[in-house]
């Protein structure tokens, strides 16, 4: 977010200028600006935001701003205020009101100190913010101005809320103006008319934010205007109710997506080639480490290309699992074969090396694994938030699985799997290299099991234990769903994951898991071979 | 087979005793942290902080005119083998003084052993309170060294009416969501207005928890959630807050259990303005915090390892040994928990912490707000020094208790029936 | 056709076996007395130390005699075995919590420390009856024993094998672990129960106590070598191994498998929740921590790493992997895994059936004529 906004700051304080130049006061906004240098505590910074706010005048927003972004700062020498960017040389100079950049090649970030803000300052700039913004030529500056006023209900905003509705020509920000202008009227002394009427408005809106206001404003009124205020919030909290379902079902795809990534390697390791595999979990966590090195890697050599970081990992975390997975085929578990039970003391013990690898290489520490833009935020489908980073895993998921399922059924390689794990012998006898296919298999399992950790990585800790939090539901998943059968998986990750959501507000949290692994339990005792049994002769073998 | 086994034991114990008879001319330092398991996350930083004091204080020309010797050991996340390497440490290793623990579980754990064993225990993890051992030294903070300070920050600074009381579902938590529902409806604010919620440790899913507070957070009155979510759990729960856009200014999360440490695993950008309450933090600016991040820094050769509350905790509890076992003349654990309580030692954050009779410390409370760099600044501290009080005056079981190791020679004395209920010295 | 299988070197209580419990029951007595008696400064002298530590290895040898009985001889695996040692161990603990009395830090004669700090008013039903020491010891074998009985019921009923089985077996020990992590059940939650006085009427941290339960552990110990021994060496014994090896011929011809199954799983969790019962007051904590996935996954390790199917392995793994996993804690406190986890991965490799069997093994062929070397085992269908 900050790196988008170090650009608009600069746009923006040239437009000020500009506009500032035909300002009067802008020598009065500097020696208030000015005063920041001379702040010892949070109420004197208070006092000279609200000078600044007094005055009214435009000029004073990107200083305020850079304020409220804790990037004013002050030279400790002589005490001028700037607005600082800070960069790979240092911080260059951003002059506050004329928002020149000022000529100092070197400037270095311990010369200057900044001018502290806290939350309620924070707040307190963005009311003076709104009222001077209204009437700016940048949209969204007008937007956040307005959306301040409507979540503050600022009364005294009113008039230059109507004075900026007059000259407003955007039809979005025009709805949004009238939002707020409802919102302050609630709390301003106007007419009962004008007041049943901005409640229509808000019910209207019938979301959260909404209700958030009616409820605050329901219990200061009395009369037709509560009984109406009343009435809306029933409205809207039914409305919000039936989307509420719909939410949950969301989240209940979105977690079962992640238990999905979480199983679907072990689909192949253990669910088709019958490896009891417990290092499945360090695959993932190795696809997450890839994605670690790839960041730092990127953000050092070509920081250009930091957002894209992820898709590079992609590739080299499927290289860096899928070898590790290989190797350990090759060396390990082709001796096993027909020893099920004991690959997974073998795999438990190369799991407790790669954990105690990884922490002797990285660290026991969280490593910081950074969300790109496009993952970060939100947005809004009806009443229902849907985060980016959530709805871009789903997607992957779903990706992953085509992919898997087309490797699997469509492709030679997936071919020969299917032949040597049906009948190894058979196989064999029809010219299959069956070693050379098991490794692949393995291999291939734990690629997916890597690309795994790649998205795992963005929603969860980076650290040497992270394999380890999702053997269990993996291996759950992968039974619950049928071994060897890959949609059992898909639909085995997606019913645990909706019923677990769907649980969660009634039992809580853990009570919720401890009923679903009951569940889990009687339901195979009904079908003890999960959802999608394979039939035939495997079976019994 | 088995005999052969108990010789090999036998063998190999008397070769570990060998081994270390010839250093004998050394003061041996325990160091009782996780290496390896759920709990190395946090707790190895502790043991390389350990490991930086004793260098130190060898540089100066070690203690009694002897070397330190550090002896470390890994209970693996394990809290029985916590109490096995607690009793090696002290009954085979011949320590004179444990530095260790994070969790309460595992400190319950080496309770006993250092009770029957009499040694020391100094404990830097803030915790629930409600104990008070004459063999432990709890140098972390006590529930009013830490949520109490907070809960009157947001009450005072952003009037907060509702309360989102959210933790990881351990006895920590427990006790101080209970000890601050007490104190909040002491306070006026009405049962209604106060969620608490619980979730597993190293629960990952916050979507629906997040949800909750957001709609909790809707009723038209500014809320705030107090965070007591324990390590792990929290890098899901902040990635989330900052997607599902709660911001610091809408909904502040003060957190108890997150620090530098923790921050160092995220993007702190989105979550700028969040809360956590502490008695220390990297960003203090103090002539003795400069120096000890400068070490810390050339110690662990990386120029970006933070520093920590549960750090200046190790710092503090183990200078605080140095000048009592200085102040006694002998490392004899009797002498020592005699000669430690009243020592005074400079925190990092510019302030003399006391040793007290109740066997905590004097502490000052900072509230900070997270930064972009993944820093925090303070935007309020207490005026002085909070004493540590180990039985809560929130809770009416402990209310009539007090601890007092020097004129009572008693952890809980009931003030009440002038008895001394169960741990005494 | 029942197949005798190398994985059986030492069925029936051969003189090896009887050996080996002679050795168990000496250390029984002879440990103890070297601590309580000789001066510390002889050389013959066991430390306080050595004997807690290995009182603890007496207690994990007994979990996986009890997990080996149903995994070596009746090829089920359970991966939830700590689930009935931490049950065994909570009734202990529950009893031992009661037996506090007034001495906890608030002095409520009734509740537990935990419990007046969690707000309980009075004790809930589930702990009624703790108090006494023969509640206690019912318990220990009953609650186990009923969990198991209704799992296993339900399970070997609808044949539920193999993978399958082990896997539900997991998700049982982790939903109980979530369960005991939660503060409402009224067990302690994350901090379990501890800070134990006595058992008994008898200090639990005196050196008397402690030996005594060591020496009570090796008994049990050698019992449950004994009762392996004897049940192997029976015609149950030839039973199990004919379930083990194939179930669905054993069914043919005339059996009802799942019954043999099922008594032998009640009876394996039964001897899980009596070693959990004698590990707790030798430990003094009990916490959901042992039912975590993990530990009971190492149980299978001790077994598999020492001999599954033979007798004395498990104890031998046991003791093996433990006592490694003490002294590289010390030794090399930051790299020990890097012992560990190749540990494991050679023992699977190099000695397939542990240590005992392959020891076994290496001595039969020396003995026998080729001719007689035992067969390689055919694959297992409860695989």
């Amino acid at each position: 977010m900050l790196r988008i906004s170090k650009p608009l700051i600069i746009l923006f304080a040239i437009v000020w200028s500009l506009a500032g130049s035909a300002f009067a006061q802008s020598a009065d906004v500097r020696s208030i600006i000015a005063e920041f240098a001379t702040t010892k505590s949070f109420k004197q910074v208070e006092a000279v935001v609200e000078k600044l706010g007094a005055t009214s005048d435009p000029v004073a927003a990107p200083a305020l701003r850079a304020l409220s972004d804790g990037k004013l700062k002050y030279r400790k020498s002589d005490g001028s205020v700037f607005i600082t960017v800070e960069g790979s040389a240092g911080l260059s100079l951003i002059d506050p009101v004329s928002g020149e950049k000022v000529d100092s090649s070197s400037a270095a970030s311990s010369d200057f100190k900044k001018v502290k803000v806290k939350n309620s300052l924070r707040r307190k700039i963005a009311a003076v913010l709104s009222g001077m913004t209204l009437q700016s030529k940048s949209a969204t500056r007008r937007l956040a101005g307005a959306k301040t006023i409507f979540e503050t209900s600022d009364a005294s905003a009113l008039e230059a809320l109507d004075a900026a509705l007059t000259n407003e020509e955007n039809a979005e920000v025009k709805e949004v103006f009238l939002d707020a202008r409802a919102s302050a009227i609630l709390a301003s002394d106007r007419t009962e008319r004008a007041k049943l009427d901005a409640v229509d408005r808000l019910a209207a809106r019938g979301d959260r934010a909404a209700l958030s206001l009616l409820s605050k404003f329901s219990a200061s009124t009395d009369g037709a205007l509560k009984e109406k205020i009343d009435g809306a919030m029933t409205s809207v909290a039914a409305g919000q109710a039936v989307w509420a379902n719909a939410q949950n079902i969301w989240y209940g795809v979105s977690l079962g997506s992640v238990l999905l990534l979480a199983a679907i390697g072990l689909a192949i390791t253990f669910g088709v080639m019958g490896v009891i595999n417990m290092a499945h979990g360090e695959m993932v966590m190795l696809g997450a480490y890839t994605t670690f090195v790839v960041q730092q890697f990127v953000a050092a050599f070509a920081p250009g290309l930091t957002t894209y970081a992820l898709l590079f990992a992609l590739p080299l975390a499927f290289l860096v699992s899928g070898a590790v997975g290989l190797v350990m085929e090759r060396g390990l578990i082709r001796h096993l074969y027909g020893r099920p039970l004991e690959t997974l003391l073998a795999t438990w013990g190369v799991s407790l090396i790669l954990q105690q690898t990884v922490r002797t290489i990285f660290g026991a520490t969280n490593r910081e694994v950074s969300n790109p833009s496009w993952m970060s935020g939100a947005f809004e489908v009806g009443q229902m938030s849907i985060t980016w980073n959530r709805l871009w895993i789903v997607l992957f998921a779903m990706a992953v699985f085509a992919t898997l399922y087309f490797i699997i059924n469509r492709t030679s390689l997936g071919l020969d799997m299917r032949a040597v794990t049906q009948n190894r012998r058979m196989a064999g006898a029809m010219g299959i290299r069956t070693s050379w296919v098991d490794a692949l298999t393995f291999g291939l399992g734990s690629g997916i099991a890597g690309i795994a950790g790649v998205a795992l990585s963005q929603i969860g800790n980076v650290s040497p234990n992270l394999g380890q939090s999702y053997i269990i539901d993996s291996f759950l998943v992968v039974v619950f769903g049928g071994v060897g059968n890959l949609w059992g998986t898909l639909v085995g990750a997606m019913s645990l994951g909706i019923l677990n959501k769907f649980m969660e507000p009634y039992a809580g949290a853990v009570l919720g898991k401890v009923i679903i692994l009951v569940l889990i339990i009687l339901f195979i005792q009904k079908r003890p071979r999960g959802l999608f049994a394979l039939k035939g002769r495997a079976v019994e073998t | 087979m088995l005999r052969r086994h108990f010789l090999a034991g036998a063998a190999s114990c008397s070769l570990l005793m060998s081994g270390w008879a010839h250093a004998a001319d050394t003061i041996k330092v325990g160091v009782l942290h996780s290496l390896s398991g759920t709990m190395a996350i946090s707790e190895t930083t502790l043991k390389d902080a350990m490991l930086m004091l004793i260098d130190e204080q060898n540089k100066k020309g070690g203690l009694l005119g002897k070397q330190l010797e550090a002896v470390i050991v890994d209970p693996a996340s394990d809290w029985p083998l916590f109490a096995e390497k607690a009793r090696e440490l002290i009954s085979a290793k011949k320590v004179d003084a444990v530095f260790g623990c994070w969790t309460s579980v595992s400190r319950k754990s080496v309770l006993p052993v250092f009770k029957e064993l009499n040694s020391v225990l100094f404990y830097p993890v803030q915790y629930e309170g409600e104990e008070s051992e004459r063999n432990v030294f709890y140098t972390g903070a006590a529930p009013n060294q830490q949520a109490i300070p907070a809960v009157d920050y947001l009450l005072e600074e952003e009037s907060v009416q509702r309360w989102v009381l959210a933790g990881t579902d351990y006895v920590y938590p427990r006790t101080t969501n209970k000890i601050l529902e007490a104190y909040l409806k002491s306070k006026g604010v009405a049962a209604e207005d106060i969620m608490i919620n619980y979730t597993p440790f190293g629960h990952s899913d916050w979507q629906t928890i997040v949800s909750d507070i957001k709609k909790f957070g809707s009723a038209g009155k500014k809320t705030a959630v107090v965070s007591t979510v324990n390590g792990d759990a929290n890098v899901p729960f902040y990635k989330e807050l900052g997607n599902q856009g709660v911001k610091a200014s809408d909904i502040p999360v003060v957190a108890f259990s997150v620090g530098e440490e923790e921050l160092a695993g995220f993007d702190t950008a989105p979550l700028v303005g969040h809360l956590a309450a502490w008695n220390y933090f990297q960003s203090v600016e103090a002539p003795e915090n400069a120096d000890f991040i400068k070490k810390w820094k050339t110690f662990t050769k990386d120029e970006k390892r933070v520093t920590n509350d549960p750090m200046e905790a190790h710092y503090i509890g183990f200078n605080m040994w140095v000048k009592a076992v200085e102040k006694a003349g002998t490392t004899d654990p009797d002498k020592v928990i005699d000669a430690i309580v009243g020592v005074e030692v400079p925190n990092l954050t510019g302030g003399m912490s006391k040793m007290l009779p109740n066997h905590h410390i004097t502490k000052p409370v900072l509230i900070g707000e997270i930064q972009a760099d993944g820093q925090f600044e303070v935007v309020s501290k207490t005026d002085g020094l909070v004493a540590g009080d180990a039985w809560s005056d929130f809770l009416p079981e402990s209310k009539p208790l007090k601890s007092d190791w020097v004129d009572l020679k008693c952890g809980n004395y009931n003030t009440d029936t002038k008895v001394c209920v169960g741990a005494e010295g | 056709m029942i197949t005798k299988t190398g994985l059986s070197p030492s069925a029936g209580l051969g003189k090896a076996t009887r050996i080996f419990i002679g050795i168990i029951l000496v250390a029984a007595i002879v440990v103890p007395l070297l601590n309580i008696t000789l001066p510390a400064d002889n050389t013959f002298h066991i430390p306080d130390y050595l004997v807690a530590l290995l009182g603890k290895f007496l207690c994990y040898a007994m979990l996986a005699v009890s997990l080996n009985l149903v995994w070596g001889y009746c090829g089920i695996l359970s991966l939830g075995h700590g689930a009935f040692f931490a049950l065994g161990g909570y009734a202990m603990g529950m009893y031992l919590m009661r037996q506090i009395g007034t001495r906890g830090v608030y002095g409520n004669p009734v509740l537990p420390d935990f419990m007046v700090f969690l707000n309980y008013k009075e004790l809930p039903w589930f702990w009624y009856g703790f108090d006494q020491f023969w509640f206690m010891a019912l318990m220990v074998i009953l609650v186990p024993g009923i969990l198991a009985f209704v799992f296993g019921w339900l399970a070997f009923r609808s044949r539920v094998s193999g993978v399958y089985l082990s896997i539900i077996t997991q998700a049982m020990t982790y939903a109980l672990l979530l369960a005991f992590f939660r503060n409402d059940m009224g067990f302690g939650g994350n901090n379990g129960l501890t800070d134990f006085k006595d058992i008994l009427g008898f200090n639990i941290q005196t050196r008397e106590t402690r030996a005594t339960l060591f020496a009570l552990s090796a008994l049990f110990l050698a019992l449950y070598l004994f009762v392996t021994a004897y049940m192997a060496a029976s015609r149950f014994g030839k039973l199990l191994m004919a379930t083990r090896d194939s179930e669905a011929r054993t069914r043919f011809l005339g059996y009802r498998p799942e019954k043999v199954k099922l008594f032998v799983w009640t009876l394996s969790a039964i001897m899980g929740g009596i070693a959990g019962a004698l590990y707790v007051p030798q430990v003094g904590i009990i916490n959901p921590g042992e039912f975590a996935p993990a530990n009971s996954i190492e149980i299978v390790i001790w077994t598999a790493v020492g001999g599954r199917g033979t007798i004395i392995g498990p104890v031998i793994g046991a003791f093996f992997v433990n006592g490694g996993k003490s002294l590289f804690t010390g030794w090399f406190p930051e790299f020990w895994l890097f012992v560990l986890g190749p540990l494991f991965v050679f023992t699977t490799l190099y000695l397939p059936k542990g240590i005992v069997g392959t020891t076994t093994e290496f001595w039969q062929k020396l003995r026998a004529k080729p001719a007689e070397i035992l067969p390689e085992a055919p694959p297992q269908a409860a695989e």
